[in-house]
Formats: structure tokens, C-alpha cells, sequence
């Protein structure tokens, strides 16, 4: 073959005569997309993404299927390239319907896989599954016990029930594993070090992701104990602190380094901390409670809600009146709290009802189970005093009136309507705030939180980074805190390592969402939700002993079963998505009709699943199966914008001449083809891939065996040249360790020059991995005889021969 | 005695094959069938002895048989006006030189007008090379629209010395919305296509002919096929063809209809019995083509053009026409034109020759508002661009194309945003579905223009189409898809006040988009005759007799029937 002189972006490569620039441009390691592309099969040319600029050419040329021709001068990345490929991506994204992560991950502000480790639970792989969940969230345990889980609001099985439990899955193995956590080893420092203001659960995830880079990392925090509001804001009976201090062990084991009793801006500057590091993040939390702004709140007997629960301990409560004021999470741990100090009546004051307060419902239920009164409709006006201390608080009556911003109804005062409650202690859990004390010199919002950026987490000084509760919208929740710690160890790592800071390259984008409806799930099989076992109300509001308990295994593995499993199977090899983060396309671009082919997925193949609500038309399948396999099972059908890719005649797959080689599956580039994998909980996973032989028959094809942790999940052919029969690529069970062990006669089988097979008319009933083995040595040069008698051996068999005999024994 | 009457599809549809009965009955042998004159808007035609009668119906066709047998008779009354005959001289006809004279189904007839004296000349004394040269000088351009220099595939596809076996394909797969040449000329002249193909196998060397034909053109196919078989009768198909070694057939491939068929290589794929899709070329046809020999693809229109160069010389063709376009090009007039049908021009003449000279004018006194070349491939050309002269270059410089010759004229009653969707509408649903700017981009764009026709455009909607147009031209595979947004980009060039009516005003000042339209009864010109209320299929207008007539327009349908109806114009919209 001639060879030839190509440039690619003014980098001259060579070639040969006969290859299209896409060859010439893999074979280099120069980057040019495709979507429809295989070297097994004819060129075709239809997705488009592949398209280049050539030198002397007015048309965009597909890298393709355009050959290569000496002198060539290509350009794969200008402007104009770029736009068109992201407008290919951007039309095959219109008529492409699924989603990409399921709703639980979307909802998730630390975006973690919740399908995954719920699938991963359901198939009986616990260690698996807290790894998973431990890439997101280094707090499991605590985590699952306090996170109000948007992932719960989003889930689906809401349309055929009930949300499945996900965070009492996430404490089942984040409780399993709590005393001997798998650690990440500490991975050797790269010399640069990073402070951390703060050792909430933002501060904690941060040093976590910022420890697994390689960083040396110190938290400084102003309390004695780390895990910050997880330990002082939330009470005892919901999360243990013995508990929490467990699973703070995990970061002083990776070798982070903590300073309790030290507060910035008293104990230490924010400008020393900046000098001795090479970056800092501030996760400091926000700890001061928000005003009542009422006449009396100065009195003895006024507490703000989170310095009630920090010094829980400080006040003697038994046989008291209490009025908790406001409606979230925080009043109701108040509330709680207040009822196992041994308080006579406890009074939860607020404005609106019981539907709009943003507390969860859970914890409303229990506070109700527990005793609590629940005054709602009303409003203090006055904090009534004796003698500097509490006595009583006056109490506006309040109706609903119209819709206000937030879209709750507004609660409007009743005139004349108040109400004066005998009370010894009012907590105000209103709300709470930044205290910037010691953070000087760092931008702030109007709303007085720091100002950082949504993406990188960056302050206006450079190095400095800002994550939590201390920023921006204020207050949240834990989850919102660890989501921001791993963005900004992102940032960090980037700024340490000089280039340009922008956490989220490589954030995946949800680039699809699928609308469904309770029509869509009427089908499905009605299951209760798991629940825990919870003490009786009467038993537990007399101490702080936890309130429930964990999942037991039985009842884990049921609930993780529930998942309707909504997120695509292809998300960790879609190379559309992939395509579409690179190329920052906008997905509803050029929303339009899109088909909806719901009811044409075709589930009928006993290993194969069609979703024709994902295929982009790439004809790689119809291609790859006629040409390469010559089957021809499926094909393309219908026109325009409404062609489709399906078996003849409106068959079924399974109906069809289809050989269940998979090859289908392999080269669908977005989740429109999908194998059902080896584990009965279908849940897409990250693989890793281990290879091993088939046993199937002789021929003893490569394999490689994809998992994750021990779940074996797929077989698939040992490269793109390489072929698996449905036994080997669909065998009913996964080939196991202990099945491939190589034996010592195997061994030298390998290592055999000259092997003689006897009696070849039983090689299929006798010995076939010994005769696949010995198959495998003569394709890698080995001299391989059949003889059918052993009577008729070779006289001069050569040394380092092996014969294989195969007897009916 | 000869008396012709003009059969092709046209005249069919007229009513030419009942008064063919009718003087066939009476007069016998001496009447008989002739292709399309061009002259659609005459027809049914009937020529006696030179003397051409037009619009002949029962009662005519009584007078044209008086006339032949002497007695006295009125068939004056449809002779041809002389302006009619002036439009038909200001023609110049090469590719139709025998249609509508010859007798299609009869090779004789072919024969006695020189017919095969040019490919006998060919075979007997030129070489391939002496043909391609004459081809050559002839400047003969693709008449299937792109105008690709014909002795250059010619040639590629002599000199691909690869395989044993060469086609001569003939693309007559004609497919744009208002085009009919091919099937004239197959209907009319059946065998200058098939000295054409002849002539251009001996050039490259092919040994099969094919003509893929459209399935809905079943009279072409039928005098095709008879053609063919009166030309092997005679030996001027088969083996050792005028005694030379050549050896030379053609079949017909009648193609189910799809219109990106007509684009080469996926004509290709349907003739090996694949999905028509287009794939991407290199390698052309020339090299890698039906069954992988090289192949060639001519048009129709082509190849009808090649026993005349032959004959006359390609200096003689090449006399005619432009510095970059050389000789004469078949248009079928349609549309707003007073004078439709088919016509040959020679290259160089403006497009208000056409128009004016030739088609006779806007139909009803109109405004003439533009006109569409090239079909859904092509663009408008304004009113202000009428003096355009009829050039491959030229025509490209204003957005439109050459084309294959469809020329769709539109008048002030044509709504260019509706034409555009007209357009897109018809490419969507012709395109193949392999490439994603075409089956998904152009899709959008017609959602866009839907939506700006049914009143639902937004703001930016204009650069949308621009935008997104611009990429499907950059990003299509083949020329149904690089060709499909030239309507939008042209009439957005040449209109964009009509477009920003539209959008902005909520108006369609051609008034065609009926959700744009407000119908209403002007109360004084109103009479009251109650006819609009019992026509109104939505009983949206009421009134009592004699007093202005009210529209609800809530109930209103807008289908226009009221404004249609009203003696006293009354109803405005």
C-alpha cells in the first residue's frame, strides 16, 4: 500500500492510500467524533458528527467515509466544524427520548447514583453498594439517617406507590460497614496542602475528595468535636454521636488532620491560614440563629433553636412550657428535643398550616406521636416578661391568604384575634445565618452569605473557596454541603495544579428526561414501602437512644427491588452524551415532534432489549448484523423522520433470524439496544473488565467478563474483531473463577510447541477447555495433529509435545 | 394525408385519446399518435397536413373529419392563433426537436428524421475518444440539475478499465413537484433517448443499458418498451450492432416513486434492490457503480441531446447559449403562467423570455412575484431579478438553480412563506431518513414554517431558519439534503417582509395562510341574501334576510367558502 502524507490541524501524520481521514485520524490519536462509525462495516456516513474541514474544499467533509489523499490538509476542530457537529448532536438529541440518570440521581444535589447502589443492594452486593454510595457522600450512615432525600420526592415508584426507601438503603450498608470501612489508601501527597474552615459534612467531603487527590489536608473547627451541625444541630435520638464519630475516623485514617477548639478570626486568621496553604476552603456553616424580631426577645428564656440543641445539656427543661417558633426541621428537633428534656407542654408556633411547613412530613408525624402541640395559624407578637424572665407569649391568629412568591399562601394576621399562651422558654428556629466573623476581606452577598461561584465555588481571593451552608442561598441541607465539596475539591485541584478552573468538565449533563405518568406504571405489581422498625412514640420521647432501626437484610434486598430501575442502561457507555457534554449542546434546541415509541419497546428477546425511543439511526445494528454476521434481523423501515429500525414484518425480535450474537447490542452507540445483564436486579454500573476464555466448546473464545465489585454484570467479545456465539456472550450463568482456574496441564498445554489431539470425534463431549486451550496454542504458532487412534501416534513425536487424549472415562 | 393527434400523458388528460377514436373511426390509417407538442394549455392538439387545430373536442374533431373529406366545415374556428405559433417559434428545439412531430411508437418514423444516422456514424467511424471529444466541444452540462460537464463522466467512466462489465445508466426518475420534460420527451421521442444511451455506451464502453423510470410515468414505459423492442428489430440494439464487435441492450427499471431515487447513488441502490439511500461519493459511479462496475448516469434530457450533437457537430450546440452554459434547455412552465407547458429556450435568454416571450405572460393580468427553478432543490428568483439570463452561473448567484428544469411561476395571490413549506413539506417526506441534518433538520424547519404559517411564529424564528439551514446545507450527505433549505434561504433572501408579516404582524399579505385570516362582511356592501349563511359549513354567520350578515369569528373555519360565494365581493379577509 502506498503511503501517504496527511496534516491534520498542521500536524503532519502518515497514512496509507485507500484510508479515510477517520483511520488515519485513530490511528494517531487525533479526536474526530462518530457516532455511526465501525471499521468491521461499509462506510454510511449518517450521523454526521464526524465532519472535518479540508483545505480547498468548500464543503464539510465526513471523516468517515472521505479517503485520504496525499498533500491533505485537515482540519478536524475549527468553528465551523464545531457548530456543525453540535448541531447533528442537537437534532439526534430532539427525537431521542429516556433518561439518561434516573430521577433519584437528577434530584440528588451530590448527584449520587442512587440506582446504582439501591440495584447494587437489591443483587445482594452491600460492599459494592457503600462504595458506590462512598464516591458521592463519605458519610453514609449519617447521611441516611438525617438527609430529608430529595431523591424519595423524585422517585417513580411514587406513580405505582410509594417512593422506594433509598436513604434507610443508604444507612442499611452505610451501617453494615461501619466499623471496618474499606479506606481508599492514602494516596502519597503531592507536596501541596489545603485548609479547611469548618469540619461539617461539607468540610469533611472536601478534605475526603481533596485527600483521594493527593493533597495534604488540615480542618480547623471552632467546637471540640468534628462533624459540625450533623453533631450539634442534630439531636441525639436521630443521629447517634458515637455513631457520627465513627465515621469521622474514616478521614484522620486517610490521613487528614484535624484541629478542633481553634476558630478563625479568634484562634487563627483567615490570612494565616492562606499563607501556610496553597488553598482554603471555608465550610463554616451557619450558626447564628435568625432573630424573632418581636418585643421580649431579649428575656431570660429566649433561645435561638440551634444554640438550644449545640448546649442542649444547659438547660433544665423538666416540667416547663415551651413555644418553639417555625416550621422546619430545625423547630421540630426543638420540639423533640424539648419533650425528652422531660418539658411538661411543648408548643410549636407557626403562621401557616401544617401543609406548607417545610419541615419533613416524617418529622411532623413524630413530633405529633410524641406529644408536641401544634399551634399553627399563628404568630408571636410579644414575649411577655416577670422579672427579666419568660413568662408568656401573645400570639397573633393568622388566616391563609393569596399565593405569595414562594407560591405558598401567605398567612395573613386576623385582627383582633390573639392568643396568649403561658410559656417558661421560647426557642426561635426561624432560620439561620452566616456568622462571617474572622472572614475577612471575603465578598458577601446582600443576603450577607459569601458570595462564591455556583460551579467552582471560588471567593473573590484567590485560593480561597467557599462551600455549604456559609454561601450564596444560605442554609440547606447536608447533602447540598457534600455535593458542594466535591465540585469545589474539583475547583481546588485545578487551582493547585495551574490551569484553568472549571469543576464541572467533566460533570456529566442529564442531557434527557422522560415524562411519565402513573398510565405509563399500571402494570406494575403494587408493593408496600419498606420501613424500619420505629420505637413507640411513649418509649422513645423519654430519652435520646435512636428512634429506629436500621433495615434488617431481608427486608433491604425487598425494598431495593422496588426500583422501577428508570435510568438508561448505556449511561457509562453513551457515546451520545459523551459527544453532547463535549460539544456543551443544548439539548431542547430544536425541540420539536418527537416520536414516542414507548409501546414498541420490545422486550421479547431473551437477552436483548430494543428501545426505539433512543435509536439515533445509525444503522450500525442493521449493519453490523447484515454484514458482519449476515443475518439480517433487523433492518430500517419507513422514511424521513419516521424511519425506524426493526425486525421484518413487524416481528419481535426474538421472532426474527436473530442469533443472539449480541453484535448488536456491542456497536449501538446510545442505549437503543441493551443486554440484560448476568444479575437479576438490572442496574447500570461502572465495569471493569477482567478476561477469560470460553467454555462453551472447543474454539475457546476470549472473553471478557465485565463487573463490578463481584457481581459478574456481562460477557462481551475480547475486541471489536472478535465474535461471541449466544453461548458464550449470553450463557445462562457467568463463567466463575473458580470454573476458569487454569489447571498445571493447562499450563503446558500453553507452552507446548507440538500438541496432538486423539480421538477428535469426542473432543466436544471430553476435555474442551484442554482442546480449546490447545486450539488457542496453534493459532499462536503451535503445531496442532488430530489423529483419531491412539494406535497411530507419531513414532517421532517431537520433545515439548503434548498429547491430549480424550477418553470416555 | 397525415393526420396527428397529440398523446402524450397531457393531452390524454384533455381528452386526446377520444377524439383520436373519433378520427381514427372515420378517417383510418391516416390518423395517428404524436408525443407532446409543449403546448398544454391547447391541448387536446391535432395536426392535419402542417395545419395544427387545438382545444379539439367531440364537436371539433366532427369538424376536422368534414374538413378531410371536403365537405363544408367550421374547424377553422380551432386553428392555431398566430400568437400561439409565435410563442412556439420563439422556442429553439433540440432535446424536443421531434416531439410532438414523430410518431412515437413508430421507429420509422424516428428513422425518416435521421434518426440512428448518428449513432451508425458513431459505431462505423468514431472512436470513443472522437465521440467524447465532440461531446466535449458541445460544452453539453448534466441536465438533471447540477450541469456537471457530460464528456468529464463520460470519460471518467472510459477510462475505468477495473472491471469487465460497464452500464450506461438513464435517470428519468423525474421527481420535482411541477416537472414533466422527461416524461414528454420519453412519451414524444423515445428513441433519441435510446440513440442517446447508444451512443454514450459506445463512448465508455458499456454493454447494459438501464432506464430507471418512474412507475407513475406508465405510458413512457409503455412506449419505452416498444421502442426498444421496434430498435432491436431493426439492430440498433443487440449483438455486433452495425456490424462492428459493439454489443449493446437496455432494460427498463420502473422505480417505485421515491424522489431521492433521482440522486445517483441511491438510484444505484434501487437498482441492486437495496433501500434507496444516497451514500457519500468518492468513489463515483464512474469508478465504483451498479454492481460495483462503473457506471454512468445521464439524464434523460441528456442523452436526447446527444444524437443532435452527434449529427450536427458539438460546435453547432455549443454556438448556442453562454459563455459557461452552451445550448438550449427544456422548462416546464407552470403555475401563475398564462401559457403552460413545455418549452425549449437556448441558453442566455433572461427569464422574463421565458416568461413573457414564451409562456405568454402571468396568468388573469396578475403581478408577476417570482419564480421557482429547480423545484424543492432550488429558490425563488424576485420580480426584481427577471432579467436573470438563463446560466448555470448565473442562476446559482441568485440562490436558485438550473434544476431539471421545473419553473413554477407565482403571482401577488402566492404566499412565498407558504411556497417554502410547500417545499420543505414535500423534501421531508422525500427524504431518505439516513442523515441526521437532513431527517431531523429539515423536519424542524418545517415545524418552523408550519408554525409561522398557522400564526404561531416567534420572534428569532427567521434566524432559526437561517441558522439551522445553514447547517443542513453544511451538514447533508446528499444533494436532497444540502439542496432541501435553498427555498427557505431564497424566499428569506427575496421576502423577509413576508416572513416578518407573519411573525410580527400576524398578516399573510398573499393571503393564503387561512389561521391568519379574519373574514368579515363590510356591512354596506352586504345585501343580505342570506347565500354565505347556507354555504358556511360551520354556521358561523347569521343574519336576517336583507340585513348585513355577521361572522362569528369564534365559529369561523376560515375556509374562505363565504368569500367565494358573496355576488356583491362583500366578505373581505
Amino acid at each position: 500500500m502506498k503511503k501517504i502524507k496527511v496534516e491534520f490541524n498542521a500536524i503532519e501524520v502518515c497514512g496509507f492510500e485507500g484510508q479515510t481521514i477517520l483511520e488515519i485520524a485513530r490511528e494517531n490519536d487525533i479526536d474526530i467524533p462518530s457516532l455511526c462509525h465501525d471499521k468491521r462495516v461499509e462506510m454510511y456516513a449518517s450521523c454526521g458528527v464526524c465532519t472535518v474541514e479540508v483545505q480547498g474544499n468548500p464543503r464539510l467533509l465526513r471523516a468517515c467515509s472521505t479517503l485520504a489523499t496525499d498533500g491533505m490538509k485537515i482540519e478536524t476542530d475549527t468553528v465551523r466544524v464545531q457548530r456543525n457537529r453540535k448541531a447533528a448532536l442537537e437534532l439526534l438529541l430532539s427525537d431521542h427520548k429516556g433518561d439518561c440518570r434516573a430521577p433519584c440521581t437528577q434530584a440528588c444535589p451530590a448527584q449520587t447514583d442512587c440506582q446504582g447502589y439501591v440495584g447494587l443492594i437489591a443483587n445482594g452486593e452491600y460492599k459494592q453498594a457503600l462504595k458506590l454510595i462512598m464516591e458521592e457522600i463519605p458519610l453514609p450512615a449519617s447521611i441516611g439517617r438525617v438527609c430529608p432525600h430529595p431523591c424519595e420526592e423524585a422517585c417513580r415508584r411514587e406513580l405505582v406507590e410509594e417512593p422506594v426507601s433509598i436513604a434507610a438503603l443508604k444507612r442499611y450498608v452505610g451501617d453494615m460497614f461501619l466499623e471496618n470501612r474499606e479506606i481508599i489508601p492514602p494516596v502519597e501527597t503531592s507536596g501541596k496542602s489545603v485548609a479547611i474552615i469548618g469540619g461539617g459534612p461539607g468540610g469533611l467531603s472536601a478534605a475526603y475528595f481533596l485527600r483521594q487527590k493527593g493533597y495534604a489536608v488540615t480542618i480547623y473547627d471552632a467546637m471540640p468535636a468534628m462533624g459540625g451541625m450533623l453533631r450539634y444541630g442534630i439531636p441525639e435520638y436521630r443521629l447517634p454521636k458515637e455513631l457520627l464519630s465513627l465515621e469521622c475516623n474514616l478521614f484522620e485514617q486517610m490521613g487528614v488532620v484535624f484541629k478542633n477548639n481553634i476558630r478563625v478570626g479568634r484562634d487563627i486568621t483567615l490570612d494565616k491560614l492562606r499563607k501556610d496553604n496553597d488553598a482554603v476552603i471555608i465550610a463554616v456553616g451557619a450558626w447564628a440563629s435568625v432573630p424573632l424580631r418581636c418585643k421580649g426577645e431579649e428575656l431570660d428564656g429566649v433561645l435561638g433553636g440551634i444554640d438550644f440543641l449545640r448546649d442542649t445539656n444547659l438547660h433544665s427543661f423538666a416540667g416547663k412550657k415551651i413555644a418553639v417558633v417555625g416550621g422546619g426541621n430545625t423547630a421540630m428537633d426543638a420540639c423533640r428535643t424539648a419533650v425528652r428534656l422531660g418539658a411538661d407542654k411543648v408548643y410549636n408556633i407557626y403562621r401557616r398550616t401544617v401543609n406548607e411547613m417545610p419541615a419533613e412530613k416524617i418529622e411532623i408525624d413524630e413530633a405529633l406521636e410524641e406529644g408536641v402541640i401544634f399551634k399553627n395559624l399563628t404568630n408571636p407578637i410579644e414575649i411577655i416578661g416577670e422579672n427579666g424572665k419568660v413568662k408568656a407569649i401573645n400570639l397573633q391568629l393568622m388566616e391563609l391568604g393569596e399565593p405569595d412568591e414562594s407560591g405558598r399562601r401567605a398567612p395573613v394576621p386576623c385582627v383582633g384575634k390573639e392568643e396568649l399562651l403561658q410559656v417558661d422558654f421560647v426557642i426561635a428556629a426561624i432560620g439561620q445565618k452566616l456568622n462571617s466573623d474572622g472572614l475577612d476581606g471575603i465578598e458577601l452577598t446582600k443576603w450577607k452569605t459569601i458570595l462564591a461561584d455556583t460551579n467552582t465555588f471560588a471567593t473573590n481571593i484567590s485560593g480561597v473557596f467557599a462551600i455549604g451552608d456559609a454561601v450564596n442561598d444560605g442554609a440547606s441541607i447536608a447533602i447540598k454541603a457534600i455535593g458542594d465539596a466535591k465540585k469545589a475539591a474539583k475547583a481546588v485541584a485545578q487551582f493547585l495544579r495551574g490551569g484553568k478552573i472549571n469543576a464541572c468538565d467533566d460533570n456529566p449533563q442529564f442531557l434527557v428526561k422522560d415524562e411519565k405518568t402513573a398510565a405509563d406504571f399500571a402494570d406494575k405489581e403494587k408493593q408496600a414501602r419498606g420501613v424500619a422498625f420505629v420505637r413507640p412514640a411513649n418509649e422513645r420521647k423519654k430519652d435520646f437512644s435512636e428512634i429506629g432501626e436500621s433495615f434488617t437484610q431481608e427486608d433491604a434486598v425487598k425494598e431495593a427491588n422496588r426500583c422501577l430501575e428508570c435510568g438508561c442502561h448505556d449511561y457509562f457507555e453513551c457515546k451520545l452524551l459523551k459527544y453532547a457534554n463535549r460539544y456543551d449542546v443544548t439539548p431542547q434546541k430544536y425541540a420539536g415532534e418527537s416520536h414516542n415509541r414507548a409501546t414498541q419497546a420490545d422486550s421479547s428477546h431473551p437477552h436483548i432489549k430494543r428501545n426505539p425511543d433512543k435509536c439515533i439511526l445509525c444503522g450500525l445494528c442493521v449493519r453490523i448484523c447484515e454484514e458482519v454476521v449476515g443475518t439480517g434481523a433487523i433492518g430500517l423501515v419507513g422514511r424521513g423522520f419516521d424511519t425506524e429500525v426493526k425486525p421484518a414484518l413487524g416481528q419481535k425480535l426474538e421472532q426474527a433470524d436473530c442469533i443472539s450474537c449480541g453484535q448488536c447490542v456491542n456497536v449501538c452507540p446510545t442505549g437503543a439496544l441493551t443486554e440484560s445483564l448476568f444479575c437479576k436486579k438490572q442496574v447500570p454500573l461502572k465495569e471493569v473488565v477482567t478476561q477469560t476464555t470460553c467454555e462453551h466448546c472447543s474454539l475457546g473464545c476470549g472473553i471478557k467478563q465485565t463487573r463490578s465489585g463481584d457481581l459478574i454484570l456481562r460477557h462481551l467479545p475480547i475486541d471489536d474483531n472478535s465474535f461471541l456465539c449466544k453461548h458464550g456472550r449470553f450463557p445462562g450463568e457467568p463463567l466463575t473463577e473458580k470454573s476458569t482456574k487454569i489447571s498445571p496441564a493447562i499450563e503446558d498445554i500453553r507452552a507446548a510447541k507440538s500438541i496432538i489431539i486423539v480421538e477428535p470425534d469426542k473432543i466436544y463431549e471430553y476435555g474442551a477447555v484442554a482442546i480449546m486451550e490447545a486450539n488457542r496454542a496453534a493459532r499462536k504458532g503451535a503445531k496442532l495433529t488430530i489423529i483419531n487412534d491412539i494406535a497411530n501416534l507419531p513414532s517421532d513425536i517431537p520433545e515439548d509435545t503434548v498429547v491430549i487424549k480424550v477418553d470416555d472415562s | 394525408m397525415r393526420i396527428s393527434v397529440g398523446k402524450g400523458s397531457c393531452g390524454i388528460a384533455a381528452g386526446a385519446a377520444e377524439v383520436y377514436d373519433i378520427l381514427r373511426e372515420a378517417l383510418g390509417d391516416t390518423v395517428t399518435v404524436t408525443g407532446c407538442i409543449g403546448m398544454c394549455y391547447l391541448e387536446p392538439i391535432v395536426n392535419v397536413d402542417g395545419d395544427t387545430y387545438v382545444k379539439v373536442d367531440k364537436n371539433a374533431a366532427g369538424e376536422i373529419i368534414k374538413l378531410v373529406n371536403n365537405a363544408e366545415n367550421n374547424a377553422k374556428a380551432n386553428l392555431i392563433k398566430q400568437e400561439d405559433i409565435a410563442l412556439l417559434n420563439a422556442q429553439h428545439r433540440i432535446a424536443l426537436e421531434n416531439c410532438g412531430v414523430i410518431e412515437p411508437e413508430n421507429i420509422d418514423d424516428y428513422i425518416k428524421r435521421d434518426g440512428y444516422t448518428a449513432a451508425k456514424k458513431c459505431i462505423t467511424e468514431l472512436t470513443p475518444d472522437l465521440i467524447i471529444e465532440q461531446v466535449k466541444i458541445s460544452n453539453l452540462g448534466g441536465r438533471g440539475g447540477a450541469g456537471f460537464p457530460t464528456w468529464f463522466k463520460w470519460n471518467a467512466a472510459k477510462n475505468s478499465l477495473t472491471a469487465d462489465k460497464k452500464y450506461i445508466i438513464c435517470n428519468a426518475d423525474e421527481g420535482d413537484p411541477g416537472a414533466f420534460m422527461d416524461r414528454a420527451v420519453i412519451e414524444g421521442d423515445p428513441h433519441a433517448v435510446i440513440e442517446g444511451m447508444l451512443i454514450g455506451a459506445y463512448a465508455i464502453g458499456a454493454s447494459e443499458g438501464i432506464v430507471y423510470v418512474r412507475a407513475e410515468y406508465p405510458l413512457a414505459i409503455k412506449r419505452l418498451d416498444i421502442a426498444l423492442a421496434q430498435a432491436r428489430e431493426k439492430g440498433f440494439l443487440g449483438e455486433n450492432l452495425f456490424g462492428s464487435e459493439f454489443c449493446f441492450d437496455i432494460r427498463i427499471k420502473a422505480g417505485a416513486g421515491a424522489f431521492v431515487c433521482g440522486e445517483e447513488t441511491a438510484l444505484i441502490a434501487s437498482l441492486e434492490g437495496e433501500r434507496g439511500m444516497p451514500r457519500l461519493k468518492p468513489p463515483f459511479p464512474a469508478q465504483k457503480g451498479y454492481q460495483g462496475s462503473p457506471s454512468n448516469i445521464n439524464n434523460v434530457e441528456t442523452f436526447a441531446n446527444i444524437p443532435w450533437i452527434l449529427r450536427n457537430g458539438g460546435a453547432a450546440f455549443s454556438a448556442l447559449g453562454t459563455e459557461h452554459s452552451k445550448g438550449t434547455k427544456v422548462f416546464a412552465l407552470t403555475g401563475k403562467i398564462a401559457k403552460g407547458g413545455l418549452v425549449e429556450v437556448p441558453m442566455g435568454k433572461t427569464i422574463r423570455d421565458v416568461v413573457y416571450g414564451v409562456g405568454g405572460g402571468i396568468k388573469d393580468g396578475k403581478q408577476f412575484k417570482a419564480v421557482q427553478m429547480g423545484g424543492p432543490s432550488g429558490g425563488c428568483i424576485p420580480y426584481e431579478l427577471i432579467d436573470t439570463e438563463i446560466d448555470y452561473k448565473t442562476l446559482a448567484a441568485t440562490g436558485a438553480i438550473m434544476g431539471s428544469g421545473g419553473m413554477v411561476v407565482m403571482d401577488e395571490s402566492t404566499c412565498m412563506v407558504d411556497m417554502a413549506r410547500f417545499f420543505l413539506d414535500f423534501t421531508c417526506k422525500e427524504s431518505c431518513g439516513k442523515c441526521t441534518h437532513c431527517r431531523v433538520g429539515n423536519k424542524r424547519l418545517l415545524e418552523i414554517l408550519e408554525r409561522i404559517c398557522a400564526g404561531d411564529g416567534v420572534e428569532g424564528d427567521i434566524e432559526r431558519l437561517s441558522e439551522l439551514s445553514n447547517e443542513i446545507k453544511d451538514g447533508s450527505l446528499c444533494a436532497l439534503g444540502q439542496t432541501a433549505p435553498n427555498p427557505v434561504l431564497t424566499t428569506i433572501r427575496y421576502f423577509k417582509n413576508e416572513y416578518e408579516d407573519h411573525i410580527s404582524r400576524k398578516k399573510c399579505t398573499a393571503r393564503q395562510c387561512k389561521p391568519l385570516l379574519t373574514f368579515v362582511i363590510e356591512p354596506d356592501k352586504c345585501i343580505g341574501c342570506t347565500l354565505c349563511i347556507k354555504k358556511c359549513p360551520s354556521a358561523a354567520i347569521s343574519g336576517e334576510l336583507k340585513t348585513a350578515h355577521v361572522i362569528d369569528q369564534e365559529k369561523c373555519i376560515k375556509c374562505g367558502e363565504c368569500a367565494t360565494v358573496c355576488k356583491k365581493n362583500a366578505i373581505t379577509s
